[in-house]
């Protein structure tokens, strides 16, 4: 039963044909300091849809940071961010969420003490229930809404196969399982962009090749994917193109085979 | 004028009390991450303790170290049966808020049978009274800024040059990595706790003595200048207390004089808000006050 | 008689109102108001300058803004409505992103200042000495000493914290309800997430609020006076108490605790003999909130009625006609 996770109409052809395809996200000379550090750069990427594009780099490059300011959760210090060809730069984290750019957490963020079910379900927009005026009117005001979101919730939790999980509270879960919940509950806004990061840190090995086969898919479906990882060999698989981040600016841009070739990055980025 | 260079004179007794108290504070902050709102209570029970030895006949001087003892096991026996226990537990920092508030209730409440609800004072012989302009001070209180003046420095020998001084502000920096590196940081802080105790003994007692009487009421109002000093000069922070504890002095001395005696408490409160609201990190930043995890 | 019991259930469903509040506030959404007595003080405050006659009335032995002498429903809706209003100012100056341990200590100093600003002008609302014989609700077109009154305005107030109670309940179990938890369990997560943490935290700000200025009201008008010494910090710490030890997170939890702990202390010292010297009974009973409040911190932090888990009913049968899906175990 195929998810509706993406309103994009990408058209039929694959994204890898499609040339001078304008690029979903812009992110324009964006840096970010903080008390003096200056964690991000003077850093420009595109990031076109229908692609899984891969960030890396050595720890403390700054990729996470510069997803952060991405998504909205810090404010960038100078530059542009241009998403679906408006300036969302002023916009807080909550704004550009709506529009369509969600991003999940390197630390497990899963509301603890919500089922797992609730978890989807907070996410989840267009709910009337979810003003106060709308729960003032009472179950009958929003029941419909909430009964087509439960719907909703348990075909991801099934495709995800977590259906079992769906009463569990989210704090009981492991490491894995609360990434994968992460990634659902951010479909349930159905995103056109969603920004990764690290999902794979600190989770079982089998789960990793799992949450690789999730993400391809749903770029299948037209969903575009910004992955923040460690995991080269899953970063290789998935991804094309490969920013490569150090010291808070933009070293490289390619395929992995490519970067492979140059000696800088290879310096830079020792392991493999 | 003069009454404002009097309150000037008044100004530096009044921050040699905060400042001996507020740097004990802020190091219980640096060095376990709590704030502990039962230090109030606690300086008056160090107080009532100096004061039960100064009525049966001992002089207010040899009585002063004895507020200090009880003001260190208090504090350490504070921490170890009911602070640390729930931190250990991982209660989050509101948590440990409420624990501080009822703890402080818990110790006035307890206090308040034994020593009663009427005001005490010291027995002392408040000394000749200098003057310099406009400016009178006692010699009781030419001696408490004295003895805020040696305890600053120990602190400062103590933090600089000793071995312990070094292993607390490891510990006050990252716990974890101070273990890591062999040091012994349930023992460093039971220290701390002794340490700061003591400290708190010692500015509840020289509170007392500055003050025509006391009481278990008291332990509240001595609460908020030592929390503004502390969180405007950077919460953790030692020397940035005593740049706190300068500053909320001098403005409530001063700002009793210009505007009204009743108003004293309430600049030390608004400075206290305001500073939290604008510039939580304080003037001397250690720990981060900003949206950190809890 | 009809006295002792009127007043125990006036009491009771103000205690209700507060703890529903503070429930809604921080069970719910996470927030820590230590400054909630604020609230309750300044409705009770504005019920009373909205009901008396000007200052000069009664010898004019005290002195306060307004006095309006209107007449009931008027006072309880002024009230209600400053209460909302607090919530802002107040909102705004520490609903930030600052330590929550710092916000709490923040909070709780404003209602410090609160009490020491309104102690020391007089001209505001008759300073310490404060505001008393506030006219009752009612009280032109009846005899305010009657059995009946008593009766009727207990009855009054009590069928008020049920409709509260329903109010809150509709809240805490609607989708908005689980925003708000979402939003106190991880509030970076619930912005990321297209939830905007901070209308959401100041929405249940003013309702809170105004739940307090409402119950600020009822009391005032049921013991006609109200001074400064009503509304120290500790009366906010005992109602979060009540709160810990009934069970955060949801209303049956809050009254469980209203009736536990406020309620239920005044009752229990009300029938110890008084022994030992005077005012040591009142100690007795701080030191055991406090020691009630340590405890539950320790054993059950949840509290007595733990907010409980949602399940959602498995698909109607007819979607489900020849398939096992597991939707729950």
């Amino acid at each position: 039963m195929p998810v509706e996770t993406d309103v994009v109409d990408a058209g039929p052809a694959t994204p890898q044909q499609m040339p001078a395809e304008r690029p979903l996200l812009v992110a324009s000379h964006v840096s970010r300091h903080f008390e003096g550090v200056r964690a991000v750069q003077d850093v420009s990427i595109d990031v076109l849809p229908g692609r899984i594009t891969g960030l890396i780099g050595p720890n403390g490059a700054g990729k996470s940071t510069f997803l952060a300011v991405l998504a909205g959760t810090l404010p960038a210090s100078s530059g542009t961010i241009t998403f679906d060809g408006h300036d969302v730069t002023a916009l807080p984290a909550f704004r550009r969420a709506r529009r369509g750019m969600v991003r999940t957490f390197q630390l497990p963020s899963e509301f603890a003490q919500l089922t797992v079910l609730e978890n989807l379900l907070a996410a989840a927009p267009h709910n009337r229930g979810d003003s106060l005026v709308g729960a003032l009117l009472g179950r009958r005001y929003w029941r419909a809404d909430e009964d087509r979101l439960v719907e909703q919730a348990r075909v991801l939790l099934e495709r995800f196969r977590m259906s079992a999980k769906e009463s569990d509270y989210a704090s009981s879960l492991s490491g894995g399982q609360k990434r994968l919940v992460e990634i659902m509950r951010a479909l349930m806004l159905r995103p056109r962009l969603l920004l990764l990061d690290e999902p794979m840190s600190g989770v079982h090995p089998s789960i990793v090749g799992e949450i690789a086969d999730y993400c391809e898919a749903l770029r299948d479906e037209g969903l575009t994917i910004l992955i923040v990882e460690h995991e080269l060999h899953m970063i290789e698989r998935m991804c094309d193109p490969v920013i490569v981040m150090a010291q808070g600016s933009v070293i490289g841009q390619g395929t992995m085979a490519a970067l492979r070739q140059q000696r800088e990055i290879v310096d830079a980025y020792l392991v493999g | 004028m003069s009454l404002i260079v009097a309150a000037f004179g008044f100004g530096l007794v009044s921050m040699s009390i905060i400042a001996i108290s507020a740097v004990g504070f802020t190091m219980q902050f640096g060095i376990t991450n709590m704030i502990n709102l039962a230090y109030g209570q606690v300086m008056i029970a160090s107080a009532f303790a100096a004061y039960a030895v100064n009525n049966a006949g001992v002089s207010i001087w040899l009585a002063l170290p004895v507020g200090a003892v009880f003001g260190a096991v208090f504090s350490f026996l504070l921490n170890r049966l009911i602070y640390a226990p729930f931190q250990r537990k991982g209660t989050n920092l509101i948590g440990m808020v409420i624990i501080s508030l009822a703890v402080s209730l818990v110790i006035a409440n307890v206090l308040l049978p034994i020593v009663g609800y009427y005001s005490v004072s010291y027995h002392q012989n408040p000394g000749p009274t200098y003057h310099l302009g406009s400016i009178a001070l006692t010699g009781v209180q030419l001696a408490i800024i004295a003895v805020a003046v040696i305890v600053m420095l120990a602190i400062y020998a103590l933090l600089r040059f000793s071995r312990l001084g070094k292993a607390m502000r490891a510990t006050a920096a990252n716990p974890t990595l101070a273990r890591n590196c062999g040091i012994p940081t349930a023992r460093v802080v039971d220290q701390a706790w002794l340490i700061t105790g003591a400290l708190c003994g010692v500015a509840g007692t020289v509170a007392g003595m500055n003050s025509d009487s006391f009481s278990v009421a008291s332990g509240s109002e001595f609460l908020i200048p030592i929390i503004a000093a502390s969180i405007l000069g950077g919460a953790g922070s030692p020397y940035g207390a005593m740049i706190g504890a300068v500053l909320i002095g001098e403005m409530t001395e001063i700002s009793a004089a210009i505007i009204s005696p009743e108003y004293k408490q309430v600049v030390a409160f608004a400075v206290l808000v305001l500073v939290m609201v604008l510039r939580p990190q304080g003037l001397l930043a250690k720990r981060g006050a900003l949206a950190a995890a809890g | 008689m009809t006295y002792y019991l009127t007043t125990v259930l006036v009491y009771a469903a103000v205690d209700i109102l507060a703890c529903l509040a503070i429930s809604l506030q921080f069970g719910v959404s996470g927030i820590v108001n230590f400054s909630f007595i604020i609230f309750q003080a300044a409705g009770a405050y504005t019920a009373a300058v909205l009901s008396l006659p000007s200052d000069s009335a009664n010898g004019g032995f005290q002195t306060y803004i307004l006095g309006l002498n209107l007449s009931f429903p008027i006072p309880w809706i002024g009230a209600t409505v400053v209460g909302a209003l607090l919530a802002p100012p107040i909102g705004l100056v520490v609903l930030r992103r600052l330590r929550s341990d710092y916000q709490a200590i923040a909070m709780l100093v404003l209602s410090v200042i609160a009490s020491l600003v309104v102690t020391n002008t007089p001209a505001f609302l008759d300073g310490a000495a404060g505001l008393s014989l506030v006219p009752q609700p009612l009280s032109d077109k009846f005899n305010p000493y009657s059995d009946g009154y008593l009766w009727a305005y207990t009855i009054g107030a009590l069928v008020l914290a049920v409709i509260v109670f329903f109010i809150a309940q509709r809240v805490i179990n609607s989708p908005y309800g689980r925003s708000l938890r979402a939003m106190r369990e991880n509030e970076v997560a619930a912005n990321a997430l297209g939830k905007n943490a901070v209308a959401l935290k100041m929405t249940v700000f003013i309702v809170g609020g105004a739940i307090a200025g409402l119950s600020g009201a009822i009391l005032v008008g049921f013991i006609t006076t109200w001074a400064p010494s009503t509304w120290l910090y500790p009366e906010t710490l005992i109602l979060f108490a009540a709160v810990i030890v009934g069970g955060r997170g949801n209303n049956y939890g809050a009254v469980l605790g209203a009736l536990l702990v406020p309620v239920g202390f005044e009752e229990a010292t009300r029938y110890l003999p008084p022994f030992g010297p005077p005012g040591l009974i009142p100690a007795l009973e701080w030191v055991c909130i406090g020691g009630l409040i340590l405890g539950f911190l320790w054993f059950r932090p949840r509290g007595v009625l733990p907010e409980r888990r949602r399940v959602f009913p498995a698909r109607p049968k007819a979607l489900a006609a020849g398939e096992q899906h597991a939707g729950r175990d």
